[in-house]
């Protein structure tokens, strides 16, 4: 069930657009009903799935990933090492076993990050596809069958493991979404499809290059053309990946990523393309797809690429930050009020960047909560602003107006969604908004507690700015729409196709579920901050933060706890010398280290070769007595890896408390009491490691130089 | 074996396309098409049931690249026969099937050349019955004209190619490409041959001659009117024997000048990088001004003539596997894009406007509407050509940009390559922004003049034939990637590496 549940959770939408295509085209209430059972039966795939993950974790914490499922594409099956080859012999259309070994493949799994955006999908996309209902009409059979392949798509991506699945996923959801736009849309429909589909293409276009120089460069590193993030993670965090490699990666991938976001200087294909979209199609634009880009940023850029990433961290940051701006200016002068939540899109997604490259765990927590906080909150508002326009006919803020006297539900809900979005003390986005900028002042935090991060309060600043500039525009979206005079076009509401003046039952069981889920999230995050925290520990901070360590004991550590785990799954990372990358030297700071990964051709056999030279930087505190015997001097204020690679041992009692943030939240918590801050200090966090947690595999020999 | 008996067992397929060929133009009339296909159907068991050979003839070498170039040639051309079933008027049926079991005799021959002669001929001879297979292919007089053109311009690079050919012969002494002893033309090359400049002058020239059957980039300009002017179905077949059979003696050319073999010539290398740079960005720049969909597949095809070379270029200097042997990489993608490009052609085919061929963009309009099936068939094949999951075109461009990317870090060409292959991506782009159109063109528009299908049972079979197998390539690659794959292989293997061991002499 376990290996299964994944590729049921992605297959079952593409089986219902077929199931959908089979239905005769003028049974239009079938072909709605079908579409709405199938994105519903997804949904509870989808929950099963996560009551899976939650439960494997619970079982096996130590593992990165859960519910993995692989199946060979490229890879050539036999792997036998063969140097001659009987050409002859072989018959015809078995081919011969090819010496090469790929690792390239259907491979999906999902951790805590993933689950809870798979989860948003799968929540988001029945409710998209109940809201048109009355809004489509034409062309139903295709429209249908299109959203629930645009759905297998973006649910293919969160769940892939493979870069080049994920980027199969990321390009193919192009294809409906173009086909959704540009059929169903507004009236510069094409051009807004094309407009969206060259943008993006153009962009992931040099995502591909990348992934296939990633594929090479693996090769030359481990001996296979691999492209499993696992793998590919493990060798950045080795610094095995030298920094001008990684530089170069990271604007490959930064490329596609980035239009995706959007970021500020390539964002300009958002706004036409939401304006044009269908209600649907815009709240899955904005709810789910892209967040594909940031999902990229966080998965590959930040854990496979740690050096590049903390290098481009200002740069980047810079860019989210002017979006977030300017996406709050534009959005306050805009009529249309589409327009006006497609650029407040533009601003969350910078906070979105801004978190994730705080590099800090409070930042990209934030991130990825704020990910599944801006799908429900701009989700919502996109419907809302569907179902006026399906009455009124019209999105423009000066021909509406005063409409909470006639739509006292719409109005309710307008204004539950306003205040999610301007980040309301008790609403989702609050938490997540409040832990970017979190992140984001303790990344430049030099004191004691902290090495210096890429950002810091001059990062923050700003983007306080942009938070206010946001209750601006939203709340002035909110006066117009649903105060002062009554105000409407001649002639409406249109109450044809069954709506009422206010909503009807159907929208608000479409709007409830989502401002329940916002609501929940603003009062107790812990259980999603909790899941997400343990893996961005695991998967994306650890391998950073191991590839910036430069104490020797921890490196030599933790190339054992990784080979370790490897070997029990099977799955062994083997660094081959290559001789243009024997070693890396990365400088930050005070400190040049320098480290190099040699071994035998075939696995088992380590030897870690690691000399620390420099000055450590000052700004650092002398570790405690318990760690300086050799527990991994982790950076202070980052949380302790989440996984032993052997069984855990209980904590010497000599182990110092491996420092987190909690002290420094500890002290602002008592002026801000909310909840939101008992999501901080991670209570499951499991013993800090310390000598004892670790015992060498016999297996291994490691020479340390 | 010696003696009549090998000759006829080796040469078999030929043997029965040939036979096949003068049945159907005597038979002629209805009975020409089935015996077409009775005879591609025969040979393809027979070279499928016979595996690779390694027989020498005089002449002719089997390998496994020569099984490789049968197969795909007679597999392909059950699709491009199908397509063509409703093609011409009764009168000329025989003659049209026959030309087309000639051009594929020529393919498969090309793939066994082992002597320049045998290679100049088996290229005339995929080209010269196209020429007639154009001019035959419809009854507009734009037809006759393109037919004319490419006789001409075929006419005159075929001049240029026998030129070069005879500066190898008269640098070498031989005609023989690979000797038995290690000797021919690549022994001669490979034994210091490669510095003499009328080697390269030769080279170059049959490069010439070659850069003409794939339409690249400088004699590209003769494709798009030539395929516009032919019979849409036809131009299938245009747009993909002729480059297969010029990517294959470009293959083995460059086997003769050692490029498998550490021998790479920086000269030839630089030739050809700017020939397949200036190839992509030719046809997809000039594509994207055209507003006749034939014009921008003729164009398409030019495109993906350069994103073959850069397989080509690659070679299998970086390892096995179609990841980074770039030849299999190309072999892979050629089969991909001839049934890809067939299927978009075939498609234009099936539909008519006002009682002509669809051509124009706009007599695309709405044909989702009006015929959903053709339009997914022609969508599948658009996004396979424009390269995007879930179609094999993705695939295609995976090996042949990644075996751009894995030239080892001692090669010299490294850097070129790489080079070439972020040109190759950026040139992936632009050709979406035409590609697309077509696709709108079915979905996006409101229908303008109703279409009314064209052809018959036959094309809309092998259409759906086309779009599915784009599909079904990308599911499962394996099969078809492993073939390439082995076929590159046999240019690797103990008896090419002759070259090497006399260069080290």
């Amino acid at each position: 069930m376990d290996a299964w549940i994944l590729t049921i959770t992605i297959f079952l939408p593409l089986a219902g657009a077929v199931l959908i295509s089979l239905i005769p085209a003028e049974r239009a209430a079938a072909i709605r009903r079908a579409a709405l059972a199938m994105s519903a039966l997804t949904l509870v795939a989808a929950i099963v799935a996560g009551v899976r993950y939650h439960a494997a974790q619970q079982l096996n914490p130590q593992s990165d990933y859960q519910l993995r499922a692989q199946y060979p594409w490229f890879s050539t099956g036999t792997m036998a090492d063969t140097t001659e080859h009987d050409l002859v012999d072989t018959p015809w259309w078995a081919g011969s076993a090819i010496t090469f070994p790929v690792d390239i493949g259907y491979k999906v799994g999902i951790d805590g990050i993933s689950v809870w955006l798979l989860l948003l999908t799968a929540f988001l996309t029945p409710l998209a596809i109940w809201a048109s209902f009355t809004g489509v009409n034409e062309r139903l059979r295709e429209y249908y069958a299109l959203m629930l392949v645009l759905e297998a798509g973006m649910l293919g991506v969160f769940c892939a493991l493979d870069l080049l699945l994920f980027y199969v996923f990321f390009e193919f959801t192009l294809i409906p979404l173009y086909f959704i736009i540009g059929i169903w849309g507004g009236a510069a429909r094409r051009q807004a499809a094309n407009k969206f589909f060259i943008f993006t293409l153009a962009g992931s276009l040099l995502t591909f290059a990348g992934v296939l120089y990633t594929a090479y460069f693996a090769f030359t590193k481990s001996g296979e053309f691999t492209l499993d993030l696992v793998k590919l993670v493990k060798l950045g965090q080795f610094g095995a990946i030298p920094f001008g490699v990684q530089w170069w990666l990271f604007l490959a991938f930064a490329a596609g990523f980035a239009i995706k976001v959007p970021l500020f200087p390539v964002h300009t294909w958002l706004p036409l393309a939401h304006t044009e979209a269908p209600t649907a199609g815009s709240v899955i634009l904005a709810g789910v797809l892209l967040k594909l880009g940031t999902y990229g940023f966080c998965r590959i850029s930040l854990a496979m690429l740690p050096a590049a990433a903390a290098a481009l961290a200002p740069f980047m940051a810079t860019l989210a930050i002017i979006g977030i701006i300017y996406g709050a200016l534009a959005a306050w002068v805009q009529r249309d009020v589409k327009k006006l939540v497609a650029y407040s899109s533009v601003s969350h997604l910078g906070f979105c960047m801004l978190g994730l490259f705080s590099l800090k765990m409070a930042g990209v927590s934030g991130a990825v909560l704020l990910m599944v906080n801006h799908g429900l909150s701009t989700g919502a508002l996109f419907l809302i602003v569907g179902m006026i326009y399906e009455r009124y006919h019209t999105r423009d803020i000066h021909a509406i107006g005063g409409l909470a006297r006639p739509m006292p539900w719409m109005a309710f809900f307008l204004v539950v969604f306003t205040l999610s979005s301007i980040g309301l003390p008790g609403l989702n986005g609050f938490v997540s908004e409040f832990l970017v900028l979190l992140g984001t002042a303790l990344s430049g935090n030099t004191t004691d507690q902290f090495a210096a991060g890429p950002l810091g309060y001059a990062y923050v600043v700003p983007a306080a700015v942009g938070i206010i500039l946001s209750a601006v525009y939203m709340l002035w979206m909110c006066q117009r729409v649903l105060f002062g005079p009554l105000t409407e076009p001649p002639h409406t509401p249109d109450t044809s196709r069954s709506l009422s003046p206010d909503l009807t039952r159907r929208e608000i069981a479409i709007l409830t579920p989502i401002a329940l889920a916002c609501l929940v999230i603003g009062v107790y995050p812990n259980p999603l901050l909790n899941s997400m925290n343990t893996s961005i520990a695991a998967n994306i901070l650890e391998p950073r933060q191991l590839h910036f360590a430069t104490d020797e004991s921890a490196l030599e550590r933790h190339t054992m706890v990784a080979t370790d785990e490897n070997t029990d799954r099977g799955s062994r990372s083997e660094f081959n010398p290559a001789p243009e990358a024997g070693g890396r030297k990365f400088e930050r700071g005070a400190r040049t280290s320098r480290l190099e990964f040699n071994s035998a051709p075939k696995g088992r056999r380590i030897v870690a070769t690691s000399e620390t030279r420099g000055i450590r930087s000052s700004k650092i505190n002398p570790a405690p007595e318990g760690r300086r015997n050799g527990a991994p001097a982790l950076e202070p204020g980052f949380p302790p890896p989440l996984r032993g690679g052997t069984p855990p041992a209980p904590p010497s009692p000599r182990a110092a408390p491996v420092a987190t943030f909690v002290r420094p939240v500890g002290a602002v918590a008592p002026l801000f009491f909310s909840p939101a801050f008992a999501a901080i200090p991670s209570p499951e966090i499991p013993a800090p490691l310390t000598t004892d947690n670790f015992t060498a595999s016999p297996a291994l020999e490691r020479t340390v130089r | 074996m010696n003696g009549l008996s090998a000759y006829l067992t080796t040469l078999a397929p030929e043997i029965v396309l040939t036979v096949g060929a003068c049945a159907a133009i005597l038979l002629g009339g209805r009975r020409a098409a089935p015996v077409a296909l009775l005879a591609t159907l025969l040979a393809f068991g027979w070279v499928l049931g016979a595996g690779i050979d390694e027989t020498r003839l005089p002449g002719l070498r089997f390998n496994a690249l020569s099984f490789y170039v049968r197969a795909i040639t007679l597999g392909v051309g059950l699709l491009i026969l199908l397509v063509n079933w409703h093609l011409p008027v009764a009168a000329e049926r025989g003659e049209f099937f026959g030309m087309i079991l000639f051009s594929m005799t020529g393919v498969m021959l090309t793939g066994a050349a082992n002597d320049l002669l045998v290679l100049f001929f088996s290229l005339e001879l995929v080209s010269v019955p196209i020429y007639v297979l154009v001019a035959l292919s419809s009854p507009d007089k734009r037809a006759s004209e393109a037919s004319v053109k490419y006789f001409f311009l075929g006419a005159l690079t075929a001049a240029l190619m026998v030129y070069g050919f005879s500066f190898l012969y008269g640098v070498a002494g031989t005609t023989e490409l690979f000797g038995a002893d290690g000797g021919g033309i690549a022994g001669y090359l490979a034994g210091g041959g490669m510095r003499a400049p009328y080697a390269l002058i030769g080279l170059a020239l049959a490069f010439a001659g070659i850069a003409f059957k794939l339409a690249a980039f400088p004699f590209h300009v003769y494709a798009p009117d030539v395929y516009q002017g032919a019979a849409s179905t036809i131009t299938g077949l245009l747009a993909f024997l002729p480059k297969l059979a010029g990517l294959t003696a470009l293959t083995i050319v460059l086997l003769a000048a050692g490029w498998n073999s550490g021998g790479r010539s920086a000269a030839i290398m630089w030739l050809l990088w700017i020939i397949a740079a200036g190839t992509m960005t030719v046809g997809n720049v000039l594509a994207l001004l055209q507003h006749n969909a034939k014009r921008i597949l003729g164009y398409s095809s030019i495109a993906h003539s350069g994103y073959m070379l850069i397989g080509v270029l690659a070679g299998p200097a970086a390892g096995e596997g179609p990841l980074r042997d770039g030849t299999a990489a190309m072999l892979f993608y050629i089969v991909v894009y001839g049934v890809m490009n067939l299927g978009a052609f075939a498609a234009l085919g099936a539909i008519s406007v006002d009682g002509r061929p669809a051509e124009e963009l706009e007599d695309l309009n709405g044909v989702a509407r009006t015929h959903p099936g053709l339009a997914l068939a022609l969508a599948i094949c658009v996004f396979s050509l424009m390269g995007l999951p879930p179609t094999a075109g993705f695939l295609g461009k995976v090996y042949v940009f990644s075996s751009a990317f894995s030239l080892p870090v001692t090669d010299p060409f490294r850097v070129p390559m790489i080079a070439l292959g972020i040109i190759g991506v950026v040139n992936a782009a632009i050709g979406a922004a035409y590609y697309l159109r077509i696709a709108a063109a079915c979905y996006l528009t409101e229908v303008k003049t109703p279409q009314q299908p064209a052809g018959d049972r036959a094309l809309r079979f092998g259409l759906a034939l086309c779009a599915l197998a784009m599909l079904i390539l990308f599911v499962w690659p394996r099969g078809l990637s492993r073939q390439a794959q082995q076929a590159s292989r046999g240019l690797t293997s103990s008896e090419f590496r002759t070259a090497s061991v006399s260069e080290r002499r």
